[in-house]
């Protein structure tokens, strides 16, 4: 055996695990044994899914998995190489070319993922001499993408376009580019960026306007197409970036906007360029999920629908879902002790749904994260608000 | 665990307001004899009646406090029984001594924190003795509250108080200001800055995973602001800085290994020090040497003032002089949590006007990244 003597190299990874596990900010994962599903099967539980990312229950529609199968038998388990080398495959730029169509910009472009695109293109759009307006709330993947450019920060308020337009005057005189960046449909909150006022402004300081569109795209919108489309601003965002992962029930990251962006990010982010390429099964599926949002619109109707449907019954319990206009539906309960209590107890009674506390949301703003299915029925959804009901109660929430 | 809390109260703090004295330092007969009444007792019993309520764990704290109206009364009045009495106080009438010796007692056994109900003036008895070595928590009940120890109100102090013992605030620093009573009630004001104190805050926390947060402390981000700084040294190599006072200004000195006066304003040159603590006149005359400077402040106490509080070297003449567009002004996130508004009273409504013009100011919250913040024209 080695005899350490200078240092003992792997001490902090158990220190720095232990310190996680003494304040309970470790990760418990769980285990799904049956896909994810209206009804999961949770840590060997079934439970009715409120909180994965699968709004329209894609990830087990027959057409996708189909495509997968009939992809893979084409072209294979793997793609064999990065996108920039010998990993372009023919299915790749197709799926490029309908996701194209179907978000009615000019180009499209398919990355690994959607943290992909965030840590790979912004660094690349900015630099020194230059400055990123973030709104304050943006995802972690935004602010690691930030974090890689030489540019300077401002941040605004949250969805604040008059506090935008006074760090944009300031940043006017001062920056060669500016960049505002700012998520779609924000995912602690389930509100909405004011894309249409983001852009008008941006357009008059001549600011170029990226939205991380995660958990819009194939949600909000004609037919799920997102947030260029939910306030009939196509084309006007200069970067529109999303996911495969979340609505489209696959996996990997987009954008969408001109030609000259999406030449100008393959051939900069380091990201696209180092990272092996999707399977042909992951495009097999992402190409199906396209088809299926613009042929059979039943999916994102019926998830707007329960999503109506689970608001209204649990404000009318007296719930404080907060400002959402989207399918997440926060529960805000406020104490962060009752907050894990209530997600502990709807497990135990068969319904899944996550607590989210500081300082991922404010100390006295706790509450538990509800994102809706498509696939949940009425019957499953009276399950659960039957559940919220009786533990709010109890716990004294309501 | 218990927590051991150490707390005073300053019996005739507050008195000389309602009288319209600004202030009982040394006219405590003057104010009795205008009709004034104790209000300190009525704001420390509020703070401990709302903490009992919002705390479900105050039955572990230990009180560690002082005879009679200094503490013990108030305390009892709650029904609050884990009291332990360090000090009792000479004679019917306490005085600015009472609150010092009661001081060096808490010294002998430090407690955790040591909550004082009292105004600028009470603050800065007890920093003159405590100095650094127990953070301090001020319940509101003075005249003039400029320190940065106070709560802003009885129930955000108990607020305070409560998350500090669920360990969900932490330590850092506080200006302790004071205002020459004799200058202000002649109607001069003359606030400065006096000290700086260990105080309890909000911690900062930055996120480093898609859902991760981690607290940083104060200390980290001003290493963030030092570099910050670094860079706009480095990019402006002909140019004057005025460093001005504070304990922020002062970190970002320390770190960058410039000489720095911490209750006054030094004219740095290519990160070497020009000139130590330089008064108005100085700085005028540096001017004329060095015509292209830049100002960095940090605002002071707990209103947020940049300018009009402290730093009153930086007459309007200087200020114009050297121009508004070159003031950087720095903070660390969990002062501006406390101080969301920023304020200056330079003394000369003109150029006062030209920065409500404006209405916001951008301040620099870490290395590159700054935010809008809310800037008001207002003499108190």
């Amino acid at each position: 055996m080695t005899q350490i003597t200078k240092r003992n190299p792997n001490k902090f990874l158990k220190d720095e695990f232990d310190e996680l596990v003494r304040n309970h900010l470790e990760w418990n994962i769980r285990i799904l044994e049956s896909g994810s599903k209206p009804h999961s099967i949770v840590n060997g539980k079934e439970v009715i899914m409120l909180c994965s990312n699968n709004y329209l229950n894609l990830s087990n529609h027959p057409r996708l998995i189909q495509g997968a199968i009939d992809a893979a038998k084409k072209y294979g388990a793997g793609s064999g190489s990065v996108r920039g080398i010998a990993g372009t495959l023919k299915i790749h730029t197709e799926v490029e070319k309908r996701l194209a169509k179907f978000k009615r910009t000019e180009s499209s472009l398919i990355y690994q993922t959607g943290f992909a695109v965030n840590s790979g293109l912004i660094p690349q759009l900015v630099g020194e001499g230059d400055v990123v307006i973030s709104d304050e709330l943006n995802h972690g993947s935004i602010i690691d993408g930030v974090r890689l450019t030489k540019a300077d920060r401002a941040i605004f308020k949250h969805r604040d376009v008059s506090d935008l337009e006074r760090v944009l005057k300031d940043a006017d005189k001062k920056y060669r580019r500016i960049l505002i960046i700012s998520d779609g449909v924000f995912s602690m909150d389930g509100d909405i960026a004011p894309m249409d006022k983001i852009v008008k402004l941006a357009n008059e300081f001549g600011a170029m306007t990226y939205v991380d569109d995660a958990h819009g795209e194939g949600v909000i919108g004609e037919d799920g197409r997102g947030i260029g489309a939910h306030f009939h601003i196509e084309g006007k965002i200069d970067v529109e970036m999303g996911t495969f992962s979340k609505a489209f029930g696959v996996v990997g990251g987009l954008i969408a906007g001109s030609q000259d962006l999406v030449n100008f990010a393959y051939n900069k982010s380091r990201t696209w360029l180092l990272s092996g390429s999707h399977p042909p099964a992951v495009s097999g599926a992402q190409l199906a999920a396209i088809d299926v949002l613009e042929t059979e619109p039943e999916h994102v109707r019926r998830l707007w629908d329960n999503t109506k449907y689970f608001k209204k019954e649990l404000n009318s319990y007296g719930f404080n879902t907060g400002g959402s206009e989207t399918p997440i539906t926060p529960v805000i309960v406020g104490d962060a002790g009752k907050a894990k209590e209530l997600s502990n107890k709807l497990y135990d009674e068969g319904v899944f749904a996550l607590p989210i506390v500081f300082p991922m949301v404010a100390r006295d703003k706790a509450r538990i994260r509800t994102m809706m299915n498509a696939g949940l029925t009425k019957k499953d959804l009276d399950f659960a608000l039957d559940k919220f009901e009786k533990l709010g109660k109890q716990l004294s929430i309501i | 665990m218990s927590v051991k809390i150490g707390f005073i109260v300053n019996p005739i703090a507050g008195m000389g307001g309602r009288v319209g004295l600004k202030g009982t330092d040394d006219v405590v007969d003057k104010a009795v004899k205008l009709g004034a009444h104790p209000i300190a007792r009525l704001k420390a019993e509020e703070m401990l009646h709302e903490f009992s309520a919002i705390s479900v764990n105050h039955h572990d704290v230990v009180w560690v406090t002082c005879d009679d109206d200094m503490g013990k009364n108030e305390l009892e009045a709650i029904g609050i029984k884990n009291i332990q009495i360090v000090y009792a106080p000479k004679g019917s009438r306490t005085s600015a001594n009472d609150t010092k010796n009661a001081c060096k007692k808490f010294l002998e056994s430090p407690p955790d924190l040591l909550v004082f109900c009292g105004g600028d003036g009470t603050a800065r008895d007890i920093f003159t003795i405590i100095d650094k070595k127990i953070p301090l928590l001020g319940i509101p009940a003075g005249v003039k509250m400029h320190s940065g120890v106070f709560g802003i109100t009885t129930n955000a102090t108990a607020k305070m108080l409560q998350e500090f013992i669920n360990k969900q605030l932490t330590v850092g620093d506080a200006e302790i200001m004071d205002l020459d009573e004799e200058l202000y009630r002649k109607g001069e004001w003359k606030v400065r800055l006096y000290g700086i104190a260990k105080g309890i805050i909000e911690p900062t926390y930055i996120q480093v995973g898609k859902t991760c947060f981690e607290s940083v402390s104060d200390d980290e981000v001003k290493d963030e602001l030092a570099e910050h700084v670094n860079d706009e040294l480095e990019k402006h190599k002909d140019w004057m800085f005025l460093f001005c006072s504070g304990g922020t200004i002062d970190s970002i000195a320390k770190k960058l290994n410039i000489e720095h006066t911490l209750l006054g304003i030094d004219a740095i040159y290519q990160k070497t020090l020009l000139a130590k603590d330089v008064n108005e006149e100085q700085i005028l005359q540096l001017l004329k040497k060095y015509p292209k400077t830049k100002i960095l402040l940090s605002p002071i106490g707990a209103q947020g003032f940049i300018l009009g509080r402290g730093n009153l070297q930086l007459s309007p003449e200087v200020i114009n002089k050297i121009g508004i567009e070159n003031i950087i002004v720095v903070a660390t996130p969990s002062k501006l949590i406390h101080t969301p508004i920023l304020r200056v009273d330079t003394g000369d409504k003109r150029l006062d006007h030209r920065f409500t013009n404006q209405g916001y100011l951008m301040v620099v919250i870490g290395y590159r990244l700054s935010r809008v913040v809310k800037l008001q024209t207002n003499s108190f």
